[in-house]
């Protein structure tokens, strides 16, 4: 025996050891270097699984049925294989939907349930009840084998000395741990750093305990396994033959086996505590791979000397009496107190951890569906926060003290037996658990209906006949049934008394939680609710490509700001605060500090969601609702336009029919109107708008009504907009962007508002007319008088991808308009061309006939002249005239441009001079006189003439010659080996009003030859950039000298030619040559 | 041969199909008729052979699980450079 005052001590410094470790892991996550997030803390806080039960339980199970101690841990063990599936997908969802229990799991996929979670809420609290009674029982017997004594003596000042049952101090203690690191926040989503880092310690001593006295038992008591086995084979061969061999009736029965292998399985996932540790608790994914071999790895450890001890309890005490307690008495009675005491700190681990754990976990779904759905009814105050930290505290030592109750009331059970009847209790979870990760179709009517059965049939077979084995009911109902009836007695329903307790309740509890759940799910239809809820759990691994479309609205938009000051009175203003900021990132708010209609469902649930982590995910829809309620708004269905159930976002049929119509209507006729009106007709008739209308840009960015149907609202057919900001439809077409209002009493631009209004339009939208990336180029404009919340998301995008297609066709159209315009104009240009063509032809021949076209026959002389024009009229001029018998007067000129311009006035200079020619005037004075009456119409017509003339007499044969600035002929004497020029100076004719000219003259002999020419030959350039030049029009002269002036004229145009490489020339060229002729 | 085989093993090892074929493998294992093969008073090396049998298996089917495990992240590294190129 040990003194209790010494138990105590070491105890006490344990749980000071536990809260150092607990608050300086806490610090550590302050600090953000958590210790408990790796996969071996992770492991081993899983490993709350092994409580007192596994503790001292199975020693004392494995000595009195023998084997079967082994299934509970090789359930889980076996489940092990599927964590990488089942494990992984609950904390996927859990983590998605901020989820905060295995009630709140439940309740949340069945349509946010808050019965449902109610319902699993109170059978775990009913099936823990006697779970932690047992660990308290544990540790107060432990407590009495150590020190003789159940009862601690306190000193009181004043009052003597006070006493307290151990497992009494054992509840306060873990109370305060409890609520010291479960309670810290409200948010139950964030790990329990400081519990887990405990946890995982107190699993660590209880595996170093138990390890440590099985070795001292089998290899110091004894002489390992085989002499345990040895001795006892000798000494107890029937026990030994029992305890290690199944198929016994009763517990060691094949069903019984199969039973217990079931609900272990189960309990290791949804006991809540095991929920909460393996899912809330998971720091990181990735862990549950390691914990898969070491969580078993560990069971192994613990269970290996659990047969062993249990034989050598028996053997050394002669009987299997007590052998719950073995572990701690067989280092007593070896007299090794210190030992005894090191497990019985092992125990205490034990049991403080899985109360500690099942109590925080318990006390939130508490919190979150018992008391909540009372609290939500109340409107929210600023000081609820700290009520319900406040109020999760009281259900941590609620749990405790309804434990306590229960083992103070039931005290004849072994421990293995408590357990059970809370195993059996949480396998009522599985049904509506597995069918929440894998069945679809899973309904909340299922759930409930199964469930409420289960329950009912596990308190009826399990938990009653437990009580009244305490003798806290009539023992009579135990052996008669209810109302007498024996087919109801509580241990052999309906006659089923093949099977040991807990097998039977396992067979008809879940017989029926599980007929409930099948049954009702395929026979109920599922509710709108459950809808969502039940694809993103099933599917929570499938990438979603795409948000599915919004089916609800608001009918009164809410504010950001109303939605942060709900959060804040539930989770305070700072967290509420930083996680909407976190969620609006970069969305876009108007003006008004909303977000779009489309997504203010899902802004509600982000805020349903933050809510979940404080208050559970039903509660949390259960406020916002009312919240909404008390606002005035609600969440209503949009109206349907294509009158049918969609569930998915495929497009339904329907949408499909109307595109192809309208892509048919866009595609049958290039008709504008038609195609506008057709369509307007088709958009009007299929969704039943009041008015439709079309209106297209003009130039001048008026928005012109372009084509409409339906109810003629004069308001709005009559009116063209200018396209500005402030009205609807010019935030629509400025934009780029639909602009639309699903209830008028919600519209916020005035002006539209006014006249809408007065319309009796309840909801409109503008869709922009735009081809993909392009600026609009109309708007299509939708009114209803009669639905409201008629645009969905997607009906707005069936609109606009078929203004989309308008536009195209519009483009199109107006593309073919302006293609037809610029080909007509390309005629027209051709066929004034051609006119132009013809009159300068025309202009050309009467040119060419103002020229001589016949030297005159002179004695003596021959003459020839030729002009060639480079366009088609030309300004080039030269005339022969003969005065009386003995003169001939030889005139050559050029006017500026070569244009009909130039034409005329050559025209003109030709009958001034013509008309002059017939009086006796010298070349100086002729030339004088010219430019005096040419003067002014050259001046005006900004143009100029250069002329050289040359008058010849037959008697004297001298030539008399004057120049305006014109080139110099050439004269080739007969004699001469070269050319001279006629060099003689004048200003060019038009220049200034009075000039006077030069007049010289030279004697002309026989052989001597005159050319006369313009600038255009020797000023004609070749390719590269060479004049045709003097030297080679004089040469060429030379070298004709023998020939004829018509000769000479054609070599010369020969010449040309060659040197162009028959390039046409750029200028007019004209020659005129004189040749005297030998008499 | 032996890496080879071993690598061959650990691939197979990643397919669901093979965790779920271990799962009803152990769950049959576990129960009526199988263990009744074992159900037999006779001791096998002194010690009691179901008793024997329920351990080893055990300690198999958490040699199996670490296989699994292994052949996870073998997976893990292989995929890692696949995804970088």
């Amino acid at each position: 025996m040990l003194q209790p005052a010494l138990v105590i001590g070491v105890s006490l410094l344990y749980i000071l050891l536990l809260f150092l470790i607990a608050s300086w892991s806490e610090k550590r996550q302050g600090a953000g270097r958590s210790v408990i997030a790796n996969p071996h803390v992770y492991s081993l806080s899983i490993a709350v699984f092994a409580t007192a039960w596994t503790y001292y339980g199975s020693v004392g199970k494995a000595a009195t049925t023998g084997l079967d101690y082994l299934l509970i841990y090789l359930g889980p063990s076996l489940t092990a294989f599927s964590w990488w599936f089942v494990l992984r997908k609950t904390v996927r969802i859990c983590r998605e939907n901020n989820i905060t229990s295995i009630a709140d799991f439940i309740g949340s996929r069945y349509g946010k349930s808050q019965r449902l979670g109610g319902l699993v809420t109170l059978i775990a609290v009913m099936g823990i009840m006697p779970y932690i009674g047992l660990q308290l029982k544990a540790v107060s017997t432990s407590f009495e084998i150590l020190c003789g004594r159940r009862h601690i003596a306190i000193p009181v000042p004043g009052m003597g000395e006070l006493s307290v049952g151990t497992s009494a101090m054992a509840v306060g203690i873990l109370a305060l741990f409890a609520v010291l690191f479960g309670a810290r926040r409200l948010s139950s989503t964030e790990r329990h750093e400081g519990v887990v880092a405990a946890i995982a310690l107190e699993s660590m001593v209880k595996l170093c305990a138990f390890l440590a006295v099985g070795i001292y038992v089998t290899f110091f008591r004894f002489d390992g396994f085989q002499d345990i086995f040895d001795r006892m084979a000798m000494k107890f061969p029937e026990q030994l033959e029992r305890l290690t061999t199944f198929g016994s009736p009763g517990r060691g029965s094949y069903s019984a086996i199969f039973s217990m292998l079931f609900i272990s399985m189960g309990a290791i996932m949804l006991l809540p505590r095991q929920f909460h540790i393996m899912v809330i608790e998971n720091a990181d994914e990735l862990h549950i791979r390691k914990a898969m071999w070491l969580f078993p790895a560990y069971l192994f450890l613990i269970n290996l000397f659990v047969m062993p001890l249990a034989l050598a309890g028996i053997l050394v005490t002669g009987s299997a009496n007590g052998a719950d307690f073995f572990i701690l008495s067989l280092p007593l009675k070896g007299g090794h107190p210190w030992l005894a005491l090191l497990v019985f700190l092992g125990g205490f681990s034990a049991a403080a951890g899985m109360i500690m754990v099942e109590s925080i976990a318990i006390s939130t779904m508490l919190l979150d569906h018992l008391l909540m759905p009372v609290i939500v009814r109340i409107s929210p105050r600023r000081w609820f926060p700290g009520l319900l930290l406040n109020l999760k505290r009281c259900g941590i030592v609620l749990v405790l003290v309804l434990g306590y109750l229960y083992q103070t009331i039931v005290t004849d059970f072994t421990l293995v037996d408590m357990g059970i009847i809370s195993f059996v209790a949480v396998a009522q979870f599985a049904p509506a658990f597995m069918g929440a990760l894998y069945w679809r179709r899973g309904n909340k009517a299922g759930a409930l209906v199964g469930m409420t059965l289960g329950f009912i049939l596990w308190f009826y077979t399990l938990l009653l006949p437990s009580l009244i084995q305490s003798g806290w009911w009539r023992t009579a109902l135990l052996k008669e049934g209810l109302f007498g009836i024996p087919l109801l007695r509580p241990t052999a329903l309906f006659g089923l008394n093949d099977f040991d307790p807990s097998t039977h309740a396992v067979f008809w509890s879940l017989l029926f939680n599980m007929g409930g759940y099948l049954i009702f799910s395929i026979l109920m239809p599922q509710g709108e609710r459950e809808r969502e809820p039940a694809e993103k759990f099933v599917n929570v691994f499938k990438p979603r490509e795409e948000e599915s479309w919004e089916r609800k609205r608001f009918s009164k938009p809410v504010t950001i700001i109303q939605f942060v000051n709900l959060m804040a009175k539930f989770v305070g203003e700072k967290q509420a605060n930083s996680a909407i900021a976190a969620y609006l990132g970069d969305r876009e708010i108007d003006e008004n500090g909303r977000v779009s209609e489309f997504e203010l469902p899902g802004l509600k649930r982000f805020i349903e969601k933050t809510l979940a982590g404080a208050v559970g995910a039903a509660a949390a829809g259960a406020i916002v609702e009312s919240y909404l309620s008390d606002i005035g708004s609600r969440m209503e269905s949009f109206y349907d336009v294509f009158r049918t159930v969609r569930t998915s976002l495929e497009e339904s049929r329907e949408s499909l029919y109307f595109r192809l119509r309208a892509s048919e209507i866009m595609s049958r006729t290039l008709d504008l109107q038609i195609i506008i009106d057709d369509l307007l007709e088709l958009i009007r008739t299929e969704f039943g708008f009041n008015l439709v209308l079309v209106r297209l840009a003009t130039a001048g960015g008026v928005l012109k009504v372009r084509g409409f149907r339906g109810t003629d609202i004069r308001e709005i057919t009559q009116t063209d907009w200018v396209a500005e900001k402030g009205t609807y439809i010019g935030e629509a077409f400025l934009s780029n962007k639909i602009q639309f209002v699903n209830d008028m009493n919600h519209a916020t631009r005035q002006a539209s508002r006014d006249l809408l209004e007065t319309a009796g339009v309840c909801s409109f939208a503008h869709i922009p007319i735009a081809r993909q990336g392009e600026s609009p180029i109309g708007i299509l404009s939708v009114f209803s008088q009669e639905i409201v919340a008629l645009f969905t998301e997607d009906f707005l995008k069936l609109l606009a991808s078929l203004a989309g297609q308008l536009a195209q066709a519009v483009t199109i159209v107006f593309e073919m308009e302006a293609r037809e315009r610029e080909r007509k104009g390309k005629e027209q240009a051709l066929l004034e061309n051609a006119r132009v063509m013809r009159d300068m032809e025309i202009a050309k021949q009467i040119q060419r006939s103002l020229l001589p076209t016949v030297p005159p026959a002179l004695p003596g002389m021959l003459i020839a002249g030729s002009c060639l024009p480079a366009a088609h009229v030309g300004g080039d001029y030269f005339d022969y005239f003969l005065r009386g018998d003995d003169t001939l007067d030889i005139v050559i000129a050029d006017v500026s441009g070569h244009n009909v311009g130039a034409a005329l006035i050559m025209a003109e200079t030709r009958s001034v001079l013509r008309s002059h020619v017939q009086r006796s005037v010298p070349p100086g004075e002729l030339l004088r006189l010219l430019n005096e009456l040419l003067y002014e119409d050259l001046t005006r017509s900004e143009l100029f003439i250069s002329m050289f003339y040359v008058s010849y007499s037959f008697q004297t044969g001298s030539l008399r010659y004057s120049n305006a600035g014109h080139n110099r002929p050439l004269l080739l004497k007969q004699d001469a080996p070269w050319c001279t020029d006629l060099d003689t100076e004048g200003l060019i004719l038009g220049v200034l009003p009075e000039v006077g000219f030069e007049e010289k003259s030279v004697l002309l002999e026989p052989g001597d030859i005159l050319l006369l020419y313009t600038d255009g030959i020797i000023e004609s350039q070749n390719s590269s950039g060479e004049f045709f030049g003097m030297e080679r029009l004089c040469r060429t002269v030379q070298l004709r000298r023998d020939d004829t002036p018509d000769a000479i004229i054609s070599a010369l145009f020969e010449d040309l030619d060659e040197f162009l490489e028959d390039a046409p020339p750029n200028d007019d060229i004209t020659l005129v040559a004189l040749k005297l002729l030998e008499t | 041969m032996w890496p080879r085989l071993k690598r061959l093993l650990l691939t197979r090892l990643r397919f669901r199909e093979s965790w779920i074929v271990f799962f009803v493998f152990g769950v049959i294992m576990m129960n009526y008729p199988f263990i009744s093969i074992f159900n037999k008073p006779a001791r096998l090396f002194r010690i009691p052979i179901l008793y024997l049998y329920l351990q080893i298996g055990w300690a198999v089917s958490i040699f199996i699980i670490w296989l699994f495990n292994k052949a996870n992240n073998l997976a893990d590294h292989d995929d890692a450079p696949e995804e970088g190129s």
